[in-house]
């Protein structure tokens, strides 16, 4: 019974996981997360069940899309933009920035990205493969203000999430290691927007799935009740 | 043995298949599970439930994860000595694979470190900028599959006719012995009728 209902216990997880996936199907740079479960074993013949033994982030490349935006930029391969706000450092794959008042490129939630600052007399702005940023000032003159720095980390799936596109760093994820996109790295990518890597036809799928697996074991925790109903009226029926 | 003791070794016979059934239907989403089957057995003491672990390859699920691997065959990943077949991977602060516990994924040249530049072949060989580094242990024969997961072989509408199939057995064994009982009731009250 307490096998089944652990069953049960999983399959909602499960279900919340999709759901939080399917929900931020459409926000770029959202990484969807799946969770693992595992038999628990009590080292005898009985099983006891299932657990959740972890859930974590598919980082995934999302497909990249051409944007709108006049400071969009996207990360083709693995890396994170490092963002600033208050003296707090986060870590992100949502390039959706615009130009504020200071010069720096913020996000929508105030966000700056680490290193670059548009001096008040561009007109026009780019960013190479290689992460440099190039401005065109009033005299038609091309120059480079600053080079976007990408951020790796040697376990990218243990940072902390902060809302649904920003991570920060944590104990298990290690120390962040910053490189220059491109020499065979990842690139960025200007005018583009990395969509989320969740697919909404495959999060259907599987809460199909998890609908049914759940049903099978609400079966068992019925099945187990009702042996029980009939072995507490042994001794009148 | 008597009637009563059989029917009561077959109510508790019933009740070890329904908890081997339960246990197998809540792993359904466990990757790597290999569900358990309940073998009934006629002994001197009655009817045995013993459970036993099946190795039928389970489905392949492709993940596209860089850190997911499926292994196609028999053999186990070694998880700090802990077998295992769930092949969903992380990786810990210090770049080596983990699994889901944070124990290390040994190779036949000790951890596995894993980042961006790794690749993985089918023979097990771990490489890194093209050249070998590790080798994951596997029997002969025994492919590895990088990202795809394989999931549960348990069958959750087989396991559901098991469940069933368990209460209706118990509820059967119970009819019996409480028939048992009626007749033992008779003989000991109505028989031999004392005036």
């Amino acid at each position: 019974m307490y096998a089944a209902a652990s069953g049960m216990a999983a399959q909602q997880t499960n279900l919340e996981i999709i759901a939080d996936n399917l929900a931020n199907a459409d926000v770029a740079g959202f990484k969807g997360a799946a969770a693992s479960f595992a038999d628990v074993d009590a080292g005898g013949t009985l099983g006891l069940g299932t657990a959740a033994i972890g859930r974590h982030r598919i980082l995934d490349q999302g497909k990249l899309m051409k944007s709108g935006g006049p400071f969009d930029v996207a990360i083709d391969g693995p890396g994170f933009f490092r963002v600033e706000k208050n003296g707090a450092t986060a870590y992100t794959r949502a390039g959706e920035f615009t130009r504020s008042a200071d010069g720096k490129l913020r996000n929508a939630d105030g966000w700056a990205l680490h290193g670059v600052r548009i001096p008040s007399d561009a007109l026009a702005a780019n960013v190479e493969r290689d992460g440099r940023v190039t401005v065109t000032g009033s005299t038609a003159k091309v120059r480079t203000i600053g080079r976007i720095e990408l951020s790796s980390f040697a376990a990218p799936e243990a940072l902390h999430p902060l809302g649904a596109t920003m991570f920060a760093r944590s104990d298990a994820s290690g120390a962040p290691r910053t490189f220059t996109p491109g020499d065979g790295r990842s690139v960025v990518a200007f005018g583009m927007l990395e969509k989320s890597n969740v697919s909404i036809v495959e999060s259907m799928m599987q809460i199909l799935t998890a609908q049914r697996a759940y049903e099978a074991n609400a079966k068992g925790v019925q099945a187990a009740d009702e042996m029980m109903r009939i072995a507490n009226n042994l001794h009148r029926s | 043995m008597n009637g009563m003791q059989w029917m009561a070794s077959a109510m508790q016979a019933a009740r070890a298949q329904l908890e081997t059934a339960t246990h197998n239907v809540a792993n359904v989403s466990s990757d790597g599970y290999r569900r358990a089957t309940a073998r009934l057995e006629l002994t001197s003491h009655g009817l045995v439930a013993t459970e036993a672990h099946t190795f039928e390859q389970g489905a392949i699920r492709h993940t596209g994860r860089p850190l997911d691997f499926a292994l196609l065959g028999p053999g186990e990943f070694r998880a700090a000595g802990a077998p295992t077949r769930n092949g969903a991977f992380v990786t810990d602060r210090a770049g080596f694979l983990t699994d889901d516990r944070g124990r290390r994924i040994a190779g036949l040249r000790g951890p596995i470190a894993f980042d961006a530049h790794t690749t993985v072949e089918s023979d097990g060989a771990v490489r890194s900028n093209g050249r070998i580094v590790n080798r994951f242990a596997l029997p002969a024969g025994t492919r590895l599959q990088s990202g795809a997961l394989e999931t549960s072989n348990v069958d959750a509408i087989g396991e559901t006719l098991e469940i069933l199939n368990a209460q209706r057995a118990f509820e059967t064994a119970q009819k019996v012995l409480v028939a048992i009982d009626d007749t033992r009731q008779k003989a000991v009250n109505d028989v031999v009728r004392l005036k």
